[in-house]
Parts: C-alpha cells; structure tokens; sequence
C-alpha cells in the first residue's frame, strides 16, 4: 500500500512526509528541532505543555472556485492563523508552510519556559537529570537569562515522595508534562499512576498497592523531561557526565533488550569500576527505547561479595583455593583420562562464544554435550523460526500473533508489550493458554484449554484438520486464515522438556500447513528461559530427558553457568556418581559445592560476546567494567583447558572465536562482529545531543545485530518432526497435579543479590483455585509440607481465583524444584 | 400570555410541575416534532430561527447540529448546565423554575440529531437541583414522555443526569464529556471536535441550558416568529443576569439588542445611591471590562455591538462596577478565580494564573511596584493565544483590560 | 674606573642601611594577598554542616580533572549538608591542581574556598590526594561536628537558599 506523501516547507526545507505525520516529526526529519515537553514520539501528542508553538500557514483557497489563491508572482498565497499552533498536535497538510525561528515563535518559547520555570524549584546541582535533562538544556538554548518570578513565592512541595520503592518522585521539579501517566496507560496498560488535584496544585499519585506496581515503572524515569522521577537505584549516584558508557545485553530473558549500562570508578568501592545505572537502548526491532524493571534493576549480582574470584579444588573434604595454572592442569588430566566419558553440561546463560568453545573442546574428546534445562524444540527453530526482517513493530492489520502456553508479561515483558501493541494497531491476536494472562484483554479470540491439552489445541488450531471443534477455536482458525503474516510463540507456562518438545513440533505444523515461515514475519519464535538459549540449540546443545542417568555414568562431568543439583534433586543425587565435577561458575551454587573443580567465570558486564535471541538475533555486548581479578571469560577458561589437551582453540578474543564458530556453523556464515555493530538511522531519532524529543536516552552506536535466515527461508528442504501425542495429566486419589509457571520476580541466582526488588519477589508458594484447595484440603496462607517428585518442602498456599481448578501452579525458581507437570501430595504430619 | 418566552414561570405559578407545564402547552412542540416533522425539518427549523448559542460563544445552534456525521452512530446530545461562571445564575432559575422547557428543548435537540440518549450535565454544586432533574425525568417517563416508541414512532429516548465534582473547567465541553466518562476534568484537544468524536468518541452536540430552553418554542410557533424579538444577526430573547452595584439584581429576560443603559437604569433601577457606573463586566469573571461612558451604555447587547467595544457578550452575565470600586481589587478577584480553577493541563494557564495571582495580591497588599504593574500586563499578554482551552484566555481579560482602561487604579495601590 | 667601582661600592652601602625585603622564613611569614588562592577548604556553615553538597560541579569546571567528588544522601538521622545530598567522598589531587580557582566559581553554595596556604609538600604521590578530612574546616565547637542528627522538616530543600553571591 503506498503511502501518501504531503510535501510542505518548514524554515524554507522543503520537506515530504507521509501524510499523517505530526509538524515536529516532520521538521525532526530534516534536522529541525522544535522543542518539546509533553510530546513523545511514542505516545499520542496532547498538546499540554505548548512549548511547540509555531507559526503555521496554509495555501488560501479561494471558497468560490475551490482554487488556490495566488500571489502576484504565481506562487500560492499563504495565510497564517493569527495565534501560534502547537507543532506536536498539527498534522502535516499540503503547501504548508512552517516557521520556526521567527521573534513570535522565539518569544512563544521564551514565555512557556519561564512559565514552567516559575515553579520550577532548580536544583539541578543536585539533580540527577542535571547534565542529561531536557528542560535545562531548551533552558539554555531557548530560555529567559533571569527570572522575574519572585523567589519567596515560590512554591515549596515535597521533595521525596516515594511512588513504590523503585521510583521516587519529587513534586517540585514536576512540570505536569504527564508523559509519565500516558506511558502507564497507553504503553504498558498499567494505569497506576496518575495526576490527582487541578492547576497548579495538580500532582502524581500513584493508586495501586504496593506504590506504582507496574514492571515497566523504570522507563518513566527515561522520559520523564525533568529530574522529577527517579530510580531509587540511581538516587545521587552520578552525575550523568562522570560516567562512561558500555553497549550491553539483558541477560534475563530471550527477548535481548539492547542496554547502556552506565559505569564509573568509585573511591567506596576501592577504585573498582561500579555500574550505576541501566537504561535501554534503541533498537526498533527488538525493544524499541523500553526495557522491564528486572533488566534495568537485576544487574547488581554481577558485583555480588559472593562471587567466585579464585579457583578451587577439593583437597580431601575441603574445596580449597589454588592457582589457576593447577586447576587448569588438573582438569586437563581429568579430561583427558575420561575421554569420551565426558559430559559436558550448559546453561543458556553463556555466550555463543563460550558454547562454541566447550562444545569444540568436548567433542575433541570425543564426550557429549547437552543443554540445562526443560525446553526444548530449539532445533526447529533453526528450520521454521521467524524469518530475516521480522518486525514486531510491523505488525499490524492482515498479521496474526499466536500465544501458547506463555504468560508473556511476566516471562518476556517486552515482547508482551510489542505483541501488545501489534495487537492495538490492528494485528489478530489468538491466545491459547490455561488460565488467564495479561495479554487476554488485547485478544481477539481466547483458547483456554486444560494444563496437558496444549499440542492438542495447536493441532486443533490447523485448519486441514477442521473436525469438531469449539468456537474460540474456530475463531482463531479464521484469525490465521485471514492472516498474510503469522508469528507463533510457545512457552513453557505448566510443561516440562517433554511438553515443550511437543508443542514446538505442532507449532511448527500448524506453521508449515498454513504456509506461514521461511519469510520476515512469519514463523516460530521461544519464550525460552534464559537469554542464549537459542545460541545453545543453535550450536548443537539440546536438553537431555535422560540427563540423570548420563551424568550418573560419566567420569568427568564439565559444567557450565547451570546448576542442575540445585535445580533437581534427581541431577544432584546422580551428580554424586559423576567422577569427577568441574563447575564454570560467577556463584558458589549447590552445583559448585559438589565439585572437585570450580573455575571462576567472568560476568558478561566484564567481558563482550554475543547472544541469539528468542527472535533468532545475533547480538554483540561489550565489556562494561573493568574485570575483577581472578575470573576468566567461560571461552578462555575452555581453550586453556583444551590448550593443555593439545587442541588449539582460540582463547585470545571473543572475536576470534566467533570467526571460528561462524566458519564452523552454516546458519552464521560470513557473520562478523563488524556486522553485528553496524547500525542505520532508528525513528524515533532518540539520544542525540538535544535529549528531549523521546526523553533521556542516548543513540545506539554500537549495533542493532543481525537475524539469522532460517533454513527454510534459505529455501533448504524442511524435516517436519512428528507431532508427539502427551499421556494425559491425570491425579490419582489423594494427589493433585502440580504445574510450574514462570514468574518474572523469580529467586534465581542473578535476581538475588539485587535487594531492591526482595519485596516484589515471588516467595516459595503454590497459587491454588479454592476449588482445588477445598478438595485437596488447603486454606489460603497456609503453610503446608508439600511432596513433589518424594521431596517435601515448606510452602505457602495462595488463593487465586485465575488458577485452574485442575491444577495448582508452582513458579519456578523459587526455591522447590520443578521440571514438568508433577504430581504432588500434602505431607500429613505425624503426631 | 404575556412577554416571558423562557421565564414563563413568573407568569405561570407552579410550573415545575408537569401537569401545570402540559396545561400550558408543554411538549406540543415535541409531539409536534415527534409525530409531524422530520428530524431535518426541526433542524431547519431551529436554523432558520438564528438561536444562537446561550452558553457563551454564540455559535449558532442549528450550524452546530447540522455538523454531526450521518456516518458515525450513535449521537448523543449533552446539556451543560455546569453554570459556573461568576455572575451568571440564569440556567439555575431555569433548572429551578421551568425545567420541562429546558428538558423539552433537550429533547427536541436530541430529535433532531437522532440521538436516543442525553445527558445533563450539572455543576456539582446544584446536586439539589440534580435530584429536582431527576424527578423530572421519572414523571416524564412515568407519563410515557420519555422511553421507547415515543408516541408510536420508531424514536427512542433516555435522559441521564450526570453531576460534576465541583470544578469551573467541567463547564468547557471537552472537559465537560471527560467529566462524563470518568476522566479527570481537563479539556481535551481540539481537533476532532465532539461534533465528530465527543463523547466515549461519538458524534456529540452540547448546548447551554438555555440555548435549549429555546428551542420548544422556536418549534411550536415558528421561526420566523422568533426572529421577531432581537436583532438581525442575534435575534430572540435572552436572559442577563445582572449583578454587582446595581439596585435590583437578578435575571432579566430582554431582546438581544436591548443597551446596557435601559438593563442598567429601566430595569435594573439603576445604581445604589445614585453613583455612576465605572465599569461593565458583560461576561461575568471572564469579560473584558468596558469603560462605562455614554457611548458604551448605549451600546445595544447583542453579540456583533458588544464585540465592537472589545468585550464579547459571552454568557451576557452583566456585573455593573460603580466609582466607589478599585479596579485592581476587582481584577486581583478575577485572577483568583481563575488561579483555583485552572486545570493545570497546559502550562501558560497552570503557571500564569497562578503568577498573575500573586503578583495581584502583591499590588492589593501594597507591597508592590510600578514595575509589578507592567509584569502583571507582561504575564498576562503573554499568555495569550498560547493556551490550550478558553479558560487561560479568560483568565487575562479582565488583568489586561483592567490595566489598560483602569492603570490609575492600580497607581494609587503603589506606595511611593 | 675607579669611577665605576666607588658607584658599586655606594650602591652596596646604600643597601646595607635599606630594610630587607627578604623575611627569614618559616620562622617569618609574610601575610598573603586578599585574592590568593591557596591550598583549598571546604567551608561550613555556623551550626557545623557542611557547605559542600556533592553536585561534583567543581569536578567538572577542573581543568586539571584534580577533583574527585561522590555524593550520597543525607538523612534527619545522619546530616552532613543542609541539602539532600552531601559529599561523601571528596578528594583533590594536590599535584594535578593548578589553583585557577574554577572549583570555586563553579560552586553553587560557596562551599569550597581556595584558602591562604600554600605551604605543601608531599614525601609521596599519595599524599598529594588531599582527602575530605584534610579540606575541612575545622567545626566551631564539638557539638557541632558531623553527622548531625537533626529534628524533621527543618531540612527540605534540595539545595540550601542562597542569598546573593557576597564578594
């Protein structure tokens, strides 16, 4: 559909837009920065702050003859209203006529900043936006030099209020801009805060219990255009110029949110480089300029006291400290007497580079290695995952989105966000999942089904095999039937590595059958765990539903940033067979306890690599601070170890190795780190030196990666896998199942040490339907002995009207051990 | 019948009551309407008429309904009756005294765009009124007035009270329909106009109370009967609600047309004891204040004269301000008003009311300078043309007139 | 030419009998100008808090990069500075200064003045790292030392008010 262009002149460049672009936009485009507040190129304008006035004429149109009116040299007559127009509310027309550096427009400005300047209470020596906020830096360039409101009459409000304890704000510095009240409840439909009183008593509140409860509350920071909201992380950290910046990647989820993370050396903390603060970084194709509160706040376990500095091995009982040189020849021998009785184990924490090197190191061996951890269908991925060019922010009317069995807001909140909106501009969204989630309310058609049904209803979900089925069903049928684009996601929400195998192998039917991959904007997309676990299936890991055994067999057991005896009882309890354990760790894990050999990994803050996210995109990070002595980047350790065997593996630099690995691997041929950093010009222009248009942000110099084409749409032959049938969840007599969802606030290793986010974190509990508890026999708040897998554990019982009646739901990661669907039973206390 | 077009209550005891209001012909004009006319014709009808709009802008109310898309359904018509503006107490009298005309007049309104539902809207503080309304509604329903298939035809309607919390902003029609559907009261942006995307984004006409008070009559006998009383270019009647220095005060129902001098001297009985007239506030807290001289006094009271002397007639609340009053003092309770009533969505108005307002007090306490008096007109001219909705632009009318026509007053105020 | 030696020889004379303008110092110290800009102190104010209130602007505007400033905040429990937020960390590297006096001017509450003294000598590089303790000035009595502990709502500014600038 082609778009129609308006052409118009602003300050005499002459500009063509398509038609629909607001005045501001169009002059942003040519270089023209007209000066806003309440503007956001995210948001619908409202036109509030009027800092944006400027002077606007229109071709005169003669009302008789419907013809323009034209001045004596032929050119069109302009008329100009008689007030000022706001730039941000005013759509583009044609033979428009800008100005916005003439004396009206100039004084306009003038006017409206020493207005919003009256109440403001400029602090910004102690300001945390001061050197980084809007409203000082239009000051200065647009601004009256003296003030001619009295200082005493000013007025004098709180300044620390404390909206939830992530975001503080101070009433003073507040200019009423509102984008922060829009963001909440245009954006992320979370509208918890918002303005209380009128004029000039008009105020932020925030009305949701516990204070500004929404897990995107960080952004607001960012595109609020004064210091009036702040992080309580960030409170006096900095001045935003003392610190250096470093391009990174959330570790937390698959999304790969682009983040700065913004570093300085600090005296407290022994001259040690110290991050300060998190904020996104733009990237249209994966986060746009948002990231959740966990990836903004979750990153202090990489400066944790606990972790790891120094190797150690088990000298008779004890682990005990030795120098690197030891433990690398010890576990050179090891290895190599075990040889191919090597297993090697990791996680989907690592870097491709990493994955690479141990992966290349095993199989030098001639030992296994697999994935940790309870997803799978990665492989198809490979064959059907979304195809090159894909775009959530492209979707829109004609394109599906299907959801199975994933809480998307609580396991990859910005994908929520951007399904969301894809979803509010038009696309078709079909949800199939078994009890309600966030995303329900932007639906078109809601598939719930039973926990244990899931690859039923995604086969259900093909139309060829239309039989009798329900309505929301059919609904969704014709949802993709009417779709020219479709994207699938599939979750783990209440499945297991058996589950989750399924359901990928009929996600990727349904895809295949309705012709939707092997092209941008179609295919098949994993709500996985970790952040690379698609790099881990890409490089060849798969997860093991025989791990125990394995690991019980081996004689070397070579783990990697995965810790499987705290994750399951049964993998501890086979560990103990293992010969021999060598544990790649930041933490002291219950893994690591068991080791013979632990080996100190560096955080990915100290060292660059590259992760695949869920959407098949290659991304670089880059070091952030300088590394702590002791540990060593997971890749190097690898080589070094191998360097001992007589393997050469390259240890020297990230880059290096990935030359290797995308030598090695088909699906990254003739990628380089160069590419991965390559960037084009981004809309919204965000983060140039002005720093008010899109609030605080700065430009993405550093790389927007690269999506991986899929074998089909390099048009290889595809292996359609069969479609698993799953043995139906059924609790006996004085049992009830069990599911493990997944929670965004979990008690994993990386979220612990971040103490701001204790009091939003989920606590060893089971969410129960009233129904179930009454006939299981459990009443709300109560803490009961709970037996899962012949472990019992201490939880707490939570009604929750949304859990299904037929199971009860069991976060993972909080401290009892779950895998899959299980079946559990309530201790009865003797005596 | 005597003269009262819209007060007819003085003439008719107990008109509030149904049964004496359709004694008195009430809702021949809807039955009329409903039975006889098409929506179009009682929309030509109210057209042809001239009515202008009674709230303040005196936009012609047939033009304004003719503006609502055929495209887009449902329509819904609401009655502002959020009468806040200081001075102004004509739509209460109304709503106390004759409230079936208005509530025809909101029918026939509703008619004529085909809307099924209307709303009135009321300031907060007339929640007793509110209840009155309410019973009004429930008689009307009760005598088959209101509700479905109205007389036999296919036409439907429902009228809703809806109080206000008390906010002067509530009276602007955007802020008015945010008020409405929940949202705090703040105007909305303009474009799409809520003849467009109203209210809950539907096609919307909203009328002052008396604008609709209007219209029953106009329908009953004609426009062109109408045309008879008031000028060419505003005819009909209008009520003035007089106030300030002035013997009688209260609502008058005169031709538009009529001068300030016979409102003021005829019927107002002129000013207590016998001082001249310094200054009139044609359009109550938000007028431009007109020097009183004898050009002015006889300036008829219709909206092009008015406009002439800079000051439009606005709601036609007249606050007459004899010699004895310091202008400053008045213009310092103006700002007041408008500073506690910002809605504080935009800046110039959030910041300059509440600027204009101290720098007032500053003058009145006789703390202040020469120098403040130009920062006052400063502040105030630089507010307007910059704000988001009228109130911001009202707020400095009285500020800036005051010290151009008035500057002596605010002298005399600086200690030397 | 015994001409110029006589010259020589009255102009010696004359400088005999002439007051010296040398001083035996450090036993002699002359006192130093009114715009000397000395060794640095970080004033308080009379009730013993300190001025500084670890805005870091004196980092900034430093041509030498020789200030070193972390802030962090104040609480009614634990006041250092009248403002919300204090200097928890101030350093000035002795050697890298070139006492332009920018850190003052730069200062948005006075708080650090370059003082008279310019007596400094380091036996090391890390001695030249004048740290808080070192630059401020001394408190007027033990009462008033910091951190104080201070009722509520008597310090709710972000910065304390300053008149104009004195001097």
């Amino acid at each position: 559909m082609a778009v129609k262009m308006v052409n118009l002149t602003i300050d005499n460049h002459p500009v063509s837009v398509p038609a629909g672009t607001l005045v501001v936009d169009a002059a942003k485009k040519v270089g023209i920065e007209i000066p806003v507040f309440c503007y956001h190129p995210k948001m619908d304008p409202v036109g509030m702050c009027r800092l944006c006035l400027v002077e606007i004429g229109r071709p005169m149109v003669d009302r008789a003859t419907n013809q323009p009116v034209l001045e004596a040299d032929g050119s069109p007559k302009i008329s100009f209203g008689p007030k000022l127009e706001t730039a941000c509310t005013t759509p583009v027309s044609e033979g428009m006529v800008v100005l916005t550096e003439n004396d009206k427009v100039s004084e306009a400005r003038k006017d409206i900043l020493e207005f919003i300047l009256t109440s403001h209470p400029l602090d910004c020596p102690v300001c945390d936006k001061g050197g980084e906020c809007p409203l000082q830096n239009l000051t200065m360039r647009f601004g009256p030099g003296e003030s001619r409101f009295l200082f005493d009459e000013k007025m004098r409000l709180a300044k620390q209020v404390p909206l939830g304890e992530l975001i503080l704000l101070d009433r003073e510095r507040c200019i009423q801009c509102a984008r922060c009240v829009r963001f909440q409840k245009e954006i992320v439909d979370d509208p918890v805060i918002g303005f209380s009183q009128r004029g000039r008593a008009l105020e932020i509140v925030t009305f949701s219990d516990p204070g500004f409860d929404s897990i995107f509350s960080g952004n607001t920071t960012d595109i609020c255009p004064v210091g009036a909201l702040t992080t309580s992380d960030f409170r006096f950290g900095a001045r935003p110029w003392e610190m250096n910046a470093a391009a990174s990647l959330c570790t937390h989820c698959p999304v790969g949110c682009n983040l700065t993370i913004n570093v300085r050396r600090e005296a407290r903390a022994g001259g040690r480089d110290v991050i300060k603060r998190i904020m996104p970084r733009q990237n249209e194709s994966v986060n746009e300029i948002w990231i959740c509160d966990k990836g903004r706040f979750a990153y202090h376990f990489t400066e944790s006291e606990q972790r790891l500095t120094e190797p150690m091995m088990r000298k008779g009982s004890e682990l005990v400290a030795v120098s690197w040189d030891e433990a690398l020849q010890a576990a050179a021998s090891r290895l190599k007497k075990a040889g191919e009785k090597t297993i090697t184990l990791a996680g989907g924490r690592l870097s491709n580079e990493d994955l690479f090197n141990l992966c290349q190191l095993t199989s030098g061996l001639g030992g296994q290695y697999w994935m940790h951890g309870t997803m799978g269908g990665g492989d198809l991925l490979a064959q059907v995952g979304v195809g090159q060019g894909t775009n959530l922010g492209e979707f829109g009317p004609g394109s599906a989105i299907l959801v199975v069995a994933s809480d998307l807001h609580e396991e990859a909140p910005v994908w929520w966000l951007r399904v969301k909106q894809a979803a509010e501009r038009g696309a078709t969204l079909i949800v199939a999942s078994a009890r309600p989630t966030r995303l329900d309310r932007f639906a078109k058609c809601v598939i719930r089904y039973a926990y244990g049904e899931e690859v039923e209803t995604v086969t259900s979900l093909v139309p060829e095999y239309k039989t009798d089925v329900s309505e929301a069903i059919c609904a969704g049928i014709q949802g993709i039937l009417g779709a020219e684009n479709l994207v699938v996601f599939f979750g783990s929400d209440g499945l297991g590595l058996e589950g989750t195998t399924a359901l990928a192998a009929a996600c990727m039917e349904l895809l295949v059958k309705t012709n939707h991959f092997g092209r941008a904007n179609n295919g098949l997309i994993a709500v996985w765990p970790n952040a690379n676990t698609q790099g881990a299936f890409e490089l060849g890991y798969r997860p093991a539903a025989d791990l125990a055994s394995r690991l019980a067999e081996a004689q070397v057991a070579y783990i990697a940033a995965a810790d499987p005896a705290g994750d399951d009882p049964a993998l501890a309890e086979a560990l103990r067979k293992t010969g021999f354990i060598i544990v790649q760790e930041l933490f002291m894990t219950p893994t690591a306890r068991m080791a013979d050999l632990v080996l100190p990994a560096q955080a990915f803050t100290e060292r660059e690599g590259t992760f695949v996210s869920g959407e098949r995109r290659v991304q670089r990070y880059y070091p952030a601070v300088r590394p702590i002595s002791g540990p060593r980047p997971d890749f190097q350790i690898a080589a070094q170890i191998a360097a001992q065997l007589g393997f050469s593996l390259e240890e020297r630099l990230a880059s290096l190795v990935f030359q290797r690995l995308s030598e090695a691997m088909p699906d990254f041929a003739g990628l380089t780190y160069q590419q991965l950093a390559m960037v084009e010009e981004q809309w919204p222009l965000i983060g140039r030196h002005d720093l008010y248009f899109g609030g605080t942000g700065y430009d993405n110099h550093q790389g927007l990666g690269v999506q991986l084409k899929p074998a089909a749409q390099r048009l290889e032959p595809l292996n359609l896998p069969d479609v698993p049938e799953l043995p139906p969840l059924q609790a006996p007599e004085g049992a009830f199942l069990v599911v493990p969802i997944t929670c965004l606030y979990d008690r994993g290793q990386t979220l612990l040490p971040t103490s701001l986010l204790h009091e939003r974190m989920e606590k060893p509990a089971i969410y129960v339907h009233p129904k179930l508890a009454t006939r299981v026999g459990l009443e709300d708040k109560q803490s009961f002995q709970l037996v899962l897998n012949g472990i019992s554990t201490l939880v707490q019982v939570i009604f929750d009207e949304n859990a299904p009646e037929g199971a009860a739901l069991l976060p993972r990661s909080v401290g009892v051990p779950i895998q899959g669907p299980a079946l559990a039973q309530k201790e009865i206390v003797s005596g | 019948m005597s003269g009262y077009v819209l007060l007819r209550h003085r003439d008719i005891p107990d008109l509030h009551k149904l049964d004496v209001y359709l004694a008195n012909g009430g809702f021949a004009a809807f039955k009329k309407a409903v039975t006889a006319m098409k929506p179009e014709e009682v929309l030509k009808e109210v057209m042809d008429s001239g009515l202008r709009g009674r709230g303040g802008a005196g936009f012609p109310t047939g033009v304004k309904w003719s503006f609502l898309p055929n495209k887009i359904w449902p329509h819904y018509v609401v009655a502002n009756a959020d009468e806040s503006e200081p001075g102004t107490f004509k739509d209460r009298e109304l709503l106390e005294s004759n409230p079936f005309q208005f509530l025809e007049g909101l029918m026939l309104s509703c008619y004529a765009v085909q809307a099924n539902v209307g709303y009135v809207y009321l300031r907060g503080e007339f929640w007793r009124i509110a209840g009155q309304i309410d019973g009004c509604i429930a008689d009307l329903e009760a005598a088959g007035l209101l509700g479905e298939k109205l007389y036999g035809s296919d036409y439907s309607l429902r009228l809703y009270t809806h109080l206000g919390a008390g906010a002067y902003i509530c009276g602007e029609e955007t802020a008015l329909l945010e008020s409405i559907e929940g949202n705090l009261g703040q105007p909305r942006l303009r474009p799409p106009f809520p003849a467009t995307a109203g209210l809950y984004g539907k096609p919307t006409v909203i009328n002052n109370v008396e604008t609709l008070a209007n219209v029953p009559p106009i329908i009953e006998r004609g426009a062109a009967w109408y045309r008879t009383f008031g000028t060419e270019k505003s005819p009909g009647v209008k009520i003035f609600s007089l106030s300030g220095n002035i013997n009688k005060p209260g609502n008058y129902e005169l031709p538009l047309g009529t001068t300030f001098r016979e409102l003021i001297y005829t019927h107002g009985g002129g000013i207590p004891g016998g001082r001249g007239v310094k200054a009139i506030m044609a359009a109550g807290a938000s007028s431009t204040l007109i020097l009183a001289n004898d050009q002015s006094l006889d300036t008829p009271m219709d909206y092009e004269s008015t406009q002439q002397l800079g000051a439009p007639l606005g709601s036609a609340s007249v606050i007459v301000i004899d010699d004895s009053v310091n202008i400053a003092w008045l213009v310092r309770k103006t700002v007041n008003f408008f500073k506690h009533e910002s809605c504080g969505k935009c800046t110039p108005c959030r910041e300059g009311t509440f600027w204009m307002d101290n720098i007032a007090r500053r003058l009145i306490s006789g703390q202040g300078s020469l120098k403040d008096i130009d920062l006052l007109y400063n502040v105030a001219s630089q507010m307007q043309g910059k704000c988001l909705c009228a109130l911001g632009e009202f707020s400095t009318m009285a500020v800036a007139s005051g010290i151009e026509k008035f500057r002596k007053d605010f002298e005399a105020l600086v200690k030397t | 030419m015994f001409r110029g030696i006589l010259e020589g020889m009255r102009q010696t004379l004359r400088s005999f009998f002439e007051k010296p303008v040398t001083i035996q110092y450090p036993e002699q110290k002359r006192p130093v100008r009114a715009r000397f800009k000395g060794r640095h102190v970080l004033k308080r104010y009379e009730n013993g808090l300190e001025k500084c209130i670890g805005c870091a602007l004196c980092a900034a505007a430093c041509p030498a990069d020789a200030i070193f400033v972390e802030a962090a905040e104040n609480t009614d429990e634990r006041r250092f500075s009248p403002g919300e937020r204090y200097a928890s960390t101030y350093e000035i590297n002795m050697l890298r200064c070139i006492y332009c006096g920018f850190c003052e001017d730069a200062c948005p509450t006075e708080a650090i003045v370059l003082g008279d003294n310019y007596e400094l000598s380091f036996m090391d590089r890390a001695a030249s790292i004048y740290t808080k303790d070192m630059l401020l000035e001394p408190v007027p009595a033990v009462d008033k030392l910091t951190p104080q502990s201070t009722p509520p709502g008597v310090f709710t500014r972000s910065v304390p008010e300053m008149k104009d600038p004195e001097d």
